[in-house]
């Protein structure tokens, strides 16, 4: 027995280490202010904001920041809207074509979406939607859509039929069951689907480098390049600009972990 | 990702039958609002869907069957020719020595590695004090919660020739030399380093759900088998496992899918944009051929390759989950 | 806009309420909140798309290269107030890195989303012309009464056939950037020969192990040229309008194993160098860490500048021939150039006009280090006895070369051949068989099928 609670102490320990060090080393290295000089150290002996200053004054960061949020803002909630409709569709009503619809919708989940590129990045320039948000929340909306369904319908089949006809027993019209009774009951889902879709959309790169020419369009994966800069690697500003970028989805991550595990394990464990 | 548990956690969980329980009217059949209402509601999104998932799936096949270049995209004008460019690509002594390979092999490496991580991961923590637990989740929800744009360079940070961290504990340890060792110059260090990112991303995914799992593994089964004498190495293979089957299967193709057409890792690091071909993979390769060359037609066709290779895979998901699930 | 931002600043906050709201009436709220944002969210991002892409009649969109001019900003901050006086309209300036440069225009001219103005690298400028993406400055430039007044080698650059896509702004050439603190320490003085530059090299790794001698970048062309054109070899040959690859003759193998060899047999260079860019080089020698690099006549300064204590501690000199005289250095530099996708290609050309020609012009050529595009200031600027300029001078008026004139040229280079060529010679692949690859890929690249 001691020797199996030393063998878990060893792997707890070698796994925060694995999954934390290189955040560690992100952040240390934002506040490192000789990060550019060369200094690869695990404590800085230089305590600075300056590289945060310059990322979001000169380096032009704060602009990416707010077209990031408007981005994923915009996947999210028009993708939360359009994929309950959809799950309740496909979970609570039998209609003809209902099982190709949901093959469907498996099949093209798998789509590799890198290999759409080239025709999406043709059809956005027909619409003249390139170098455009509006371009990238469309695209980023396809992409997760058929994930947040096929999430989303679990959620909805997972509600008790009995309580919907409980509702109209009452004299409720379908609209009105809809918003007082599924979709309360189907919010753990909604977050789960969102922060899925915001994360598909803030992280996204393939698309924001090719759509994106004006760089007051940039979102921040894209951004984060013009580090690479002509005098070699600016890693203090990078790592600053990383911190930034990887802050909000953590928080996202942690804010939601409680719902997101109670979601993913509450049945196994309660049910 | 969270929905492949959904699905998973329905249908082993006993008895309840959410999952199983079928759409049912809820009340009788009126009128054809009734049949049109499940239409309207899914318009939305299979509109949005085959606007901009299938229809470019199409395209992409069509345009591959044409010389697409600069002058054809500017005038609209087509000029089809055939199977030219799948010919030009199959008959490329790189896609066989370089970039298919590349794909394959680290595809494999880095799913196999993910999803042993993921598991030895889900099986710790499945036996650790809540408290720890949660701990341990939550750091391992941070490294999922890095974003692959900002996880690769951090890893190319690591690894930067010279006075990289990892390069100089590497030196430290005299398994190389940092004056001169540049891990992203050859094949196997450049994906070595590759695997190492794409890993750390993708195996909280796997514990997460293989531990999700393992909570469904009923008290009893577990302790019959400790009874019955049988040491961890055999509960985890004769009980355990048979018992998950379905949930490692979907990890191991998701996984599958995604390291099979990873691109932002690779593109990113030093060389991978085009100027080291001996790591370009299909991703990397297609994205190169079209946006830097101008040469659509023939990054549609390896775009093309890459999405058959995918379906492939993808039918094998589809069995899967088809046997098991009546949808 | 900045309503907007709030709106949806505060939306996504109250989004994120939602998570620690419990119950069904809180969700409620919150997703009624959800689907009447959602609309707005799209709104505000459709409006600010649409801004940028129609673009003000009064506003003329600039891509300039990052990099060229450490005091970039300012003298486009007084640039744009310049041009406000002068036309009323203002400016949006955006600087774009090198290295990621040629593939950004491509995108941008296969996506119609190019700038108004933009410079142009020379050897691109043909490729875009020819794609139609530029704007024929020839008329314009003939009525301004320009044309006789500007550098022919950046003229031959910028024209297909009779157009001119791009107006000459500045140029510059490569020779080698020292260390004459490292070089008195070691006993040397700069080479005049191939073998004294190895001797140089051996000299200073000996004096001072801590250094590298002369890295060689693997990605970085204009490093490989002086030695191919050194060695008496060429890149490619025209006959009858064709160009065929000469990476492959005995000459330029030559040269490219002398340079390779650098790296390889001398150990002069560092294995890390295999994958460093131009910029790779310069940061190396910022650091300290490298006693001579290959470097444009543009960096001294802002070496000097990022580097305050190597100051009187650096030198230049041309490259040298193998057995004497210089080798050829690629004559390089910018166009401006107007886009076809411009909806303000006269206003777009007073702006060319302002920073091309006078003082604007002198003012770049002064801050970056360049020289002048047009052959006024640039003879102004050849007379120079500053040691930081007239070896590059030297260089650039004797020995200054250009790669292949044709549109073709940005191709191979967009595709990266010699560069691939470089790393891979650099990682071990013998130079006869490296060399070969890179000459079927630029031939197919000439065979127009690409």
């Amino acid at each position: 027995m001691r020797a199996s609670s030393l063998g878990k102490g060893l792997g707890v320990a070698g796994l925060l280490l694995f999954t934390l060090f290189p955040v560690y080393l992100m952040v240390v290295t934002a506040f490192n202010g000789r990060a550019n000089a060369g200094s690869r150290s695990l404590w800085p002996e230089d305590w600075t904001f300056r590289n945060f200053t310059f990322v979001v004054g000169e380096g032009g960061f704060g602009r990416y920041l707010t077209n990031s949020l408007l981005v994923a803002l915009g996947t999210v909630l028009a993708g939360a809207l359009l994929a309950l409709l959809a799950a309740v569709a496909v979970a609570r009503f039998r209609f003809r074509f209902r099982t190709s619809v949901l093959v469907m919708i498996l099949i093209i989940q798998m789509v590799p979406v890198e290999a759409l590129v080239i025709p999406l990045f043709i059809q956005a320039r027909s619409l003249g939607v390139l170098d455009s948000l509006l371009g990238l929340v469309v695209v980023y909306l396809a992409f997760s859509l058929p994930f947040a369904i096929w999430t989303l319908r679990g959620f909805v089949a997972a509600v008790p039929v009995e309580l919907e006809e409980a509702a109209y027993l009452d004299g409720a019209s379908w609209g009105r069951m809809f918003w007082s009774v599924l979709l309360p009951l189907v919010a753990p889902g909604l977050v789960a689907t969102s922060v899925f879709s915001f994360i598909t959309a803030w992280n996204e790169f393939v698309f924001a480098l090719t759509f994106m020419a004006d760089q007051d369009n940039y979102t921040v994966a894209v951004g984060l390049r013009r580090f690479f800069g002509q005098y070699g690697t600016d890693w203090g500003a990078l790592m600053a600009a990383s911190t930034l970028i990887t802050i909000p989805v953590m928080v996202f991550f942690v804010i939601a972990q409680k719902r997101l595990t109670d979601g993913l394990v509450a049945g196994a464990v309660k049910g | 990702m969270t929905g492949v548990v959904t699905t998973l956690r329905e249908r082993t969980r006993p008895g309840r039958g959410a999952a199983t329980a079928g759409p049912r009217p809820g009340r009788p059949r009126r009128s054809a609002s009734r049949t049109a209402r499940p239409w309207l509601l899914l318009a939305p999104a299979l509109i949005v869907m085959g606007g901009l998932l299938l229809y470019p799936l199409l395209r992409v096949v069509l345009i591959s069957l044409q010389d697409f270049g600069l002058r054809q995209l500017v005038s609209g004008r087509t000029s089809w020719v055939g199977f030219d460019n799948y010919a030009e690509l199959l008959g490329d002594a790189d896609l066989w020595r370089t970039v298919l390979p590349n794909t394959v092999v680290f595809a494999v490496v880095a799913v196999a590695l993910t999803v042993v991580v993921g598991t030895l991961v889900a099986l710790l923590l499945a036996r650790l004090r809540p408290l720890t637990r949660g701990i341990v989740t939550t750091a391992i929800m941070v490294a999922w919660a890095v974003p692959a744009v900002t996880g690769t360079y951090v890893w190319i940070f690591l690894f930067t020739p010279g006075d990289g961290l990892a390069v100089q504990a590497l030196d430290a340890l005299g398994l190389t030399d940092a004056a001169t060792a540049n891990p992203f110059a050859s094949r196997i260090s450049f994906y070595g380093v590759a695997t190492l990112n794409v890993v750390h991303h993708g195996f909280p995914f796997v514990a997460l759900t293989v531990l999700a799992g393992l909570l469904t593994v009923p008290q009893e089964v577990t302790e019959a088998a400790i009874v019955d004498g049988a040491g961890a190495w055999r509960r985890f293979w004769s009980v355990t496992f048979p018992m998950l089957r379905p949930v490692f299967a979907v990890v191991t193709v998701l996984s599958t899918i995604w390291d099979f057409k990873v691109f932002t890792q690779i593109y990113l690091m030093p060389g991978g944009d085009g100027v080291n071909r001996g790591v370009l993979n299909l991703g990397t390769w297609s994205y190169v051929e079209s946006f830097a060359q101008n040469r659509y037609g023939l990054g549609a066709a390896i775009a093309v390759l890459l999405t058959v290779l995918l379906l492939i895979i993808t039918v094998g998901y589809l069995r899967l989950l088809f046997k098991e699930d009546e949808l | 806009m900045v309503s907007m931002t709030g709106l949806l600043w505060r939306s996504c906050r109250k989004g994120n309420h939602m998570w620690s709201t419990s119950g069904p009436r809180g969700v409620r709220r919150t997703a009624a909140a959800l689907l009447a944002i959602s609309a707005l969210a799209l709104a505000g991002c459709a409006g600010q798309g649409g801004t940028n892409a129609g673009g003000s009649d009064r506003k003329l969109t600039v891509w300039i290269m990052e990099g060229t001019n450490p005091d970039a900003r300012p003298f486009f901050d007084e640039l744009s107030t310049a041009f406000r006086t002068q036309t009323g309209a203002t400016l949006d300036v955006q600087f774009v890195p090198w290295a990621s440069a040629h593939d950004k225009f491509v995108t941008s001219i296969a996506g119609g989303t190019t700038p108004d103005v933009a410079e142009v690298g020379t050897t691109w400028t043909g490729e875009f012309g020819a794609a139609g993406a530029l704007v024929d400055l020839a008329p314009r430039v003939q009525q301004a009464g320009l044309s006789d007044g500007l550098v022919k080698g950046l003229t031959e650059a910028g024209t297909v056939g009779t157009a001119l896509y791009g107006m000459p702004w500045y140029a510059g050439v490569r020779s080698i950037v020292y260390r004459t603190d490292v070089f008195t320490e070691a006993g040397v003085t700069p080479p005049t020969t191939w073998d004294e530059l190895v001797t140089a090299g051996q000299k200073i790794k000996a004096a001072r192990p801590d250094l590298i001698p002369f890295p060689i970048a693997g990605d970085n062309e204009y490093g490989v040229y002086p030695f191919v054109w050194g060695a008496g070899g060429q890149i490619a040959t025209q006959n009858g309008g064709a160009w065929t690859s000469a990476l492959d003759s005995p000459q330029a193998r030559q040269g490219i194993e002398f340079y390779a060899d650098l790296a390889l047999k001398h150990g002069l260079s560092t294995p890390a160098a295999a994958t460093w860019k131009e910029t790779d080089l310069r940061d190396a020698f910022t650091k300290g860490q490298a006693a001579m690099i290959i470097s444009g006549s543009w960096t001294p300064k802002s070496i000097l500048e990022s580097a305050p204590e190597l100051q009187g501690k650096v030198g230049a000199f041309p490259i040298p021939g193998p057995s004497g005289g210089l080798a050829g250095s690629f004559l390089g530099g910018s166009h401006l150039s107007i886009f076809e996708g411009s909806k303000n290609q006269d206003l777009a050309w007073q702006l060319v006009q302002l920073m091309s020609t006078g003082d604007f012009a002198a003012k770049w050529g002064a801050e970056s280090s360049f020289f002048p595009g047009t052959t006024a200031l640039l003879q102004q600027a050849a007379q120079s006895s500053d040691p930081l300029v007239a070896p590059f001078a030297k260089q650039m008026v004797e020995a200054g070369r250009s790669v292949p004139v044709t549109p073709l040229y940005g191709q191979v280079q967009g595709k990266k051949t010699i560069p691939a060529m470089m790393s891979a010679i650099l990682n071990g692949t013998p130079v006869d068989q490296a060399t070969s690859t890179a000459a079927t890929e630029m031939n197919k690249i000439f065979a127009g099928g690409a």
